[in-house]
């Protein structure tokens, strides 16, 4: 699909939601009302929330596939960003009181041990001194975040976040596992990936199970909304954007920034140059390995929040019953960003439509309206369908897919 | 006289199984144009690319400016004042010529988080300026003609600091009118004090644009000379090693009917592009018709619709009498049309099947070798022995896998696989590309051989020599069209570069098409 | 290998199968087992560091992985009930895993082998129950009844299997994601058929009702099913021109256009047989193994992806490797009742076991530190 087409799509239904909203607030009485009794700033607010794992796992995935790793385990890391959180913060209330400072010393050994793997690879550059100070700024900003997350929320809460960060790391980790077999040892991107969510989507109910004896876990309590002072006053935006989960900021914070760093940076350029043409890159001077391994990490990082989000964030629990309480999420994050031409701006505005699509789903069940829940559920899943079909040949990069060998020596 | 710009000492590289340079001596003075010249395979991009700081080389040194240098990358080298071009081009094709030219060394601002992108358009710009250059530097580097993209890639070098630029068979893309802009920009260039390298295979190019030329063979420098002091013969001896024959014997055949024809052709490339716009020929049975033209003139784009390949965007192509045009690539086949593909390894292998399967490409379907849909592996088996037999495909060996085989012997087996079919009509592109010189005479045997039976013959090749010597008449592309149809053995080589240029010389030794006419 | 007794045809046929880089293959499967097993061994010690339980049985972990290996690899073994089971698994895996095999063959990634195989098991399962009243009792009736679901399942599966491949071949839509959400929408679909219009009465789970006992057969037959499979699939693949268009278009899409083979024709061909396959795995597992269709299908598809990258998409591999899971998802059931280890363990051995497929240059480069191998490239 041309992008003149697919903004024209986009507009369209942007315009029909408006044009809805409109009815229903000046004729309040008609039965065009009825039907749009069904969106309602409530339900673009849950949209919003829903689209934050599909929109961070898909901008994890533009990332990486730009810069030539297709990375197709993005449900997986969905998958273990979920548990993870859940399963953390499970373990540090398992005494009297919520233990903070355990999550404190869990989440600074992750740090650590992730930093000296990065450094074993030579990822952190050469020379003693050069490590030294990056492990030791990595380290240092970590411990600003914890404090200033111990600092500024309770127990209950901090614990939570802790969670949430350790969650965060654990998918990072897994996407370095994801790096190093399909970069060092020139795996098949697609195999490696669909091995990384076979993996996690084993991984995940086995340790539930372990843990809790049954593939769901219990609850935990979930991340305090946010609420930015005068602009949650806004009328129907205030309540949908500035009124919500924080992952929800976070994703609004992410994606512009994405779109900068890609657009604007020497990062940026770096990495499309590796998915376009590595060969270039490397002969400009730039370690290829390095931009692809980041890349990859920063798509464990998105997808890590993603997965966190959703059960830390929105259902305080880790479902891991027939696909998992990601159900999809992952693939459908790809689409995403496929139909969002890999720009960051166009997969959030993807993701927000096949979100809101779950949303009228789960609307539509609550409102009654005699739909078989089944049939009802598989609405998402065909519009993805639909919607691939639709990209058809987007233009993926050049060199996505392929290992990149820097020269002989 | 200060130190020479570049001087390698006895460089040697080895690979296993193969002695890329032995023991090379090279001195090229700043300021000046050297050609290195030599045959395909004489170890000229592999001297170069240890200059530049891709390989390190197995002994010898390189000098700098006077100072011995190890280059460990090619930053090293980049750092040392070296810049390369390559044959292929480093571009990001999605990236306008600004981005790629700053690639890896970008102007920053606020403090390093942003790009300058201000700055480095000014940067580009005058940089390109200084030297005489013509680009744009907002545009895409996919959009813009291949002399520019080419500039790019020097600006690029010279954005970087370099004093000495190598490049790698910078014409091998160009039309000759770009070729000439090419060599005015190293004039340029060296009057601004830069010292050029070039690698080529072309003598007259070496002769032309050169101040001092070295030839290699088989990975060793048999001399070093003064362009203005050596002729065109006594550098393609150093080259070759033997005298080299430039003729082939082509008997005049009495040709037949109309074996293959194009009326009106229009093809798209894959972007939507036009290629061929409004082709025209006919190839009589028992003819050679040879199209000659610069690569990317649309050559690729008319073999593929006349072979099936591709479905063209109007016109129509003819196989003996019969309209061909909407016939699938399977059909054509079955009714006896051969084709040698460009690109040997994509489209005319399969790499890792073995040359038994290899040999059944395109005959699966083939009564003999399939009756029924069933696969007779024996009658398979002997038909590829018979074409690793005739066509001399070393190894010898029928289990061998095509990834194991040379380039050469690649070629070599297609071009059996294909001239043994029996065909009707022949497609050949660029049939003896990669092939030593012994094979190359087998090959140009075997062409004219079908000739001789009656088969129609397409060749397109980018060898002037080889499609001068091999056709009865010779077409020339260029930007989709076919400029004329001349007579090869008495048109100029100065008369055919003109015509790959896009224009059309007085007084043209044209010949027209064989009297028989398709029915339209 | 000696092959002098062999037919010519069939030797040369085989000749084509087990070239000189299938040992280095094997090699790498084996190697990627081992090392999966090991892994998986690992994960059960630390896990059960974690678990709770009465009293710890191997060291502190709460889970003995010697114990685990025994109840995976050779409890199934050693008793006939659970060499029954065993068989059933296995021939199970041979259907998915050709199913795969094919697929991944054409070079198409279809992961949708579990939705084909649920809805060819439905529409075996509600063949069988409505042709059971029409056709007579016996032997005869019951292997025509299973004769046409059968059919049925591998056309339903076939059909299902069709839409991502011409939505691939016509749209260019990326067949992974399609496949997997089409498993999604087959579970579903599914549900709301039997829920709604075929559900058993009086009964508390999803299902249909029981299909003909006469139609039901053994895992003996079905693993000569599976073995004909094998065979029928192997001299498609190496001994037919179809066989050779479909290993040429997944090799290198350029030559096989060269060599005159429909891409887009060959895509949903490719498709649909691997559909079809799987289709028929569901509607053995219908009539084999649970005697009708209910909800909670096990996941035979994902597991067929892991045969047949195991096997390198190599019928002859599926032979070897289909066992190989078809023991372990037995003894899967043992682990969790005997020893409480969740039985999820095998999905992620699962996982590992594609993961070290995936990454041959891993073993060599070990190979060549240890000094295996003769020379490596």
């Amino acid at each position: 699909m041309r992008a003149t087409k697919r903004f024209a799509f986009a507009a369209a239904v942007l315009v029909v939601a408006v044009v809805a909203l409109a009815i229903k607030v000046l004729f309040p009485a008609s039965p065009v009302t009825e039907v749009i009794r069904i969106v309602d700033t409530g339900y673009l607010a849950s949209a919003v929330r829903l689209s934050v794992p599909i929109a961070f796992a898909a901008l994890g995935g533009i990332f990486a596939e730009k810069s030539g790793v297709i990375n197709i385990g993005l449900e997986g890391l969905l998958i273990v960003g979920a548990f993870t959180g859940v399963a953390v913060s499970y373990w540090l209330r398992g005494g009297e009181a919520v233990a903070v400072m355990p999550g404190v010393v869990l989440v600074l050994v992750c740090v650590l041990a992730l930093l000296l793997v990065l450094a074993f690879l030579g990822l952190l550059g050469s020379g003693v001194r050069k490590i030294g100070t990056r492990v030791g700024g990595g380290l240092l900003a970590t411990v600003g975040l914890v404090g200033l997350t111990v600092v500024l929320t309770d127990a209950s809460q901090s614990a939570t976040w802790l969670s949430f960060y350790v969650a965060v790391l654990m998918s990072v980790a897994l996407s370095l596992l994801f790096a190093g077999v399909t970069i060092e040892y020139r795996a098949d991107q697609v195999i490696a990936g669909l091995a990384v969510w076979l993996i996690a989507l084993g991984a995940a109910p086995f340790a539930s199970n372990v843990i809790w004896g049954t593939v769901n876990s219990t609850s935990v309590p979930t991340l305090d909304g946010w609420t930015v002072p005068l602009l949650s006053n806004v009328p129907v935006l205030g309540e949908i954007l500035f009124d919500s989960d924080p992952t929800v900021f976070m994703l609004l914070l992410a994606t512009p920034l994405s779109w900068y760093v890609l657009r604007r940076t020497s990062f940026g350029y770096w990495v499309r140059a590796s998915g376009e043409n590595p060969k270039a890159l490397d002969t400009a001077g730039v370690d290829v390995r390095r931009v692809r391994y980041a890349a990859v990490l920063i798509s464990g990082l998105f997808s890590g929040i993603g997965g966190a989000s959703l059960s830390l964030g929105q259902v305080g629990q880790f479902i891991g019953s027939g696909s998992t309480m990601v159900a999809g999420r992952g693939w459908i994050g790809i689409t995403a960003y496929l139909f969002g031409n890999y720009n960051p701006l166009g997969a959030f505005g993807a993701s927000l439509l096949f979100a809101s699509l779950e949303a009228l789903q789960i609307r539509l069940q609550q409102l009654g309206y005699g739909l078989p829940p089944s049939l009802v559920q598989t609405i998402p899943y065909i519009t993805v369908i639909v919607v691939l079909a639709l990209v058809g040949r987007t233009r993926i990069p050049e060199a996505a897919g392929e290992h990149y060998d820097s020269g002989e020596d | 006289m200060s130190a020479p710009a570049v001087e390698l000492r006895r460089i040697t590289k080895q690979f296993p199984g193969v002695l890329a340079n032995d023991e090379v001596d090279l001195t090229v003075e700043r300021g000046s144009v050297h050609a290195l010249l030599g045959e395909n395979g004489a170890g000229k991009t592999t001297l170069m690319n240890v200059l530049y700081g891709l390989y390190r080389p197995t002994s010898g040194t390189v000098v700098i400016d006077g100072h011995e240098r190890v280059f460990d990358s090619p930053r090293d080298a980049i750092d040392a004042g070296i810049g390369m071009i390559h044959q292929h081009f480093m571009l990001v094709e999605p990236m306008t010529v600004t981005q790629n030219v700053v690639l890896g060394n970008e102007p920053r601002k606020w403090g390093g988080l942003a790009i300058d992108r201000q700055r480095a358009r000014k940067e580009v710009s005058e940089l390109a300026e200084s030297y005489g250059f013509d680009v744009n530097p907002t545009a895409a580097v996919e959009d813009i003609s291949v002399g520019e993209q080419q500039r790019v890639e020097i600006l690029k070098a010279l954005y970087r600091g370099a004093d000495t630029l190598i490049l790698d068979e910078p014409t091998a893309v160009l039309t000759p009118q770009e070729i000439e802009e090419l060599f005015a920009v190293f004039e340029e260039l060296t009057d601004a004090g830069k010292t050029i390298i070039f690698i080529t295979h072309k003598l007259s190019e070496a002769t032309g644009a050169a101040d001092e030329v070295t030839v290699l063979r088989d990975g060793k420098n048999v001399g070093s000379v003064t362009a203005d002091d050596v002729t065109g013969e006594e550098l393609a001896e150093l080259m070759v090693g033997r005298e080299v024959l430039f003729d082939v014997e082509r008997p005049p055949v009495e040709t037949g009917n109309v074996g293959l024809a194009v009326r009106d052709l229009v093809v798209d490339d894959e972007r939507g592009v036009r290629a061929v716009d409004g082709v025209e020929f006919s190839v009589a049975e028992g003819e050679v018709l040879g199209i000659a033209g610069v690569d990317g003139n649309g050559q690729s784009e008319l073999i593929e619709a006349v072979t099936g390949i591709r479905s063209p965007a109007a016109g129509r192509v003819y196989l003996g009498n019969s309209e061909i045009t909407h016939r699938s690539r399977r059909q054509r086949i079955e009714s006896g049309m051969a084709y040698v593909p460009e690109d040997r390894q994509a489209r005319g292998l399969v790499m890792s099947y073995d040359l038994v399967e290899n040999g059944l490409l395109g005959s699966q379907h083939d009564g003999t070798f399939a009756p029924g849909g069933r696969i007779d592996w024996s009658g398979t088996e002997a038909h590829a022995a018979d074409i690793i037999d005739e066509y001399d495909v070393r190894p010898p060996e029928t289990g061998a896998t095509a990834k194991s085989l040379s380039g050469g012997n690649q070629q070599k087996f297609i071009v059996g696989r294909e001239f043994n079919r029996d065909p009707e009509a022949v497609v050949a592109a660029h049939p003896t590309r990669g092939v030593d010189v012994g094979s190359v005479e087998f090959i140009h045997e075997q062409l004219l051989g079908l000739r001789e039976t009656g088969t129609a013959v397409l060749l397109v090749s980018s060898k002037l020599d080889e499609v001068r010597s091999l056709s009865d008449r010779l077409a020339v592309m260029h930007d989709g069209e076919l400029m004329a149809v001349v007579n090869p053995d008495e048109v100029t080589e100065e008369q055919l570069g003109l015509l790959m240029a896009g224009e059309r010389p007085a007084e043209l030794p044209t010949v027209a098409a064989p009297e028989t006419e398709v029915e339209t | 290998m000696n092959t002098e007794w062999l037919p010519d045809s069939v030797a040369k046929l085989l000749g084509r199968l087990v070239d000189a880089s299938a040992g280095e293959r094997l090699a790498v499967s084996v190697a990627a087992v081992v090392a999966s097993v090991l892994l998986g061994g690992v994960v059960t010690f630390v896990s059960g560091l974690f678990a709770e339980c009465a009293t710890p049985t191997f060291g502190p972990s709460c889970y003995n992985p010697l114990s685990v290996y025994y109840y995976l690899f050779l409890s199934p073994l050693t008793s006939s009930f659970s060499l029954s089971i065993m068989a059933e698994q296995t021939s199970l895996l041979l259907f998915t895993g050709l199913a795969v095999a094919v697929s991944f063959r054409a070079g198409l990634f279809n992961i949708g082998t579990q939705g084909q195989l649920v809805l060819g098991g439905l529409a075996a399962a509600l063949t069988a129950v409505a042709l059971g009243p029409v056709l007579p009792d016996g032997a005869i009736g019951g292997a025509i009844i299973a004769t046409v679901a059968m059919l049925a399942g591998a056309t339903v599966g076939g059909l299902f299997a069709a839409i991502p491949g011409a939505l691939k071949a016509y749209f260019d839509a990326n067949e992974v994601i399609t496949t997997i959400m089409l498993n999604f929408v087959a579970a579903d679909v599914a549900f709301f058929l039997v829920s709604t219009y075929f559900q058993k009465p009086g009964s508390g789970s999803i299902e249909t009702r029981d299909v003909p006992e006469a139609a039901t057969f053994s895992p003996v037959v079905a693993l000569l099913m599976g073995l004909v499979l094998v065979a029928a699939t192997t001299y498609l693949l190496w001994g037919t021109s179809f066989g050779y268009d479909l290993r040429t278009a997944g090799l290198q899409t350029e030559a096989a256009e060269y060599a005159g083979v429909d891409a887009k024709r060959m895509v949903v061909a490719s498709m649909t047989l691997s559909g079809a396959i799987g289709g028929a795995g569901g509607a053995v597992w219908v009539l084999m193994a649970v005697g009708r269709w209910v909800t909670g299908v096990p996941p035979l598809g994902f597991d067929g992806i892991t045969v047949s990258v195991l096997a390198s998409n190599n019928p002859l591999g599926v032979l070897l490797a289909g066992p190989l899971f078809g023991t372990m998802s037995a003894g899967s059931l043992s682990i969790d009742f005997q020893l409480g280890v969740p039985r999820q363990l095998v999905g992620v051995i699962r996982g590992l076991v594609i993961l070290f497929v995936a990454m041959p240059e891993f073993f060599r480069m070990l190979g060549a530190r240890w000094g295996l191998g003769g020379g490596v490239q």
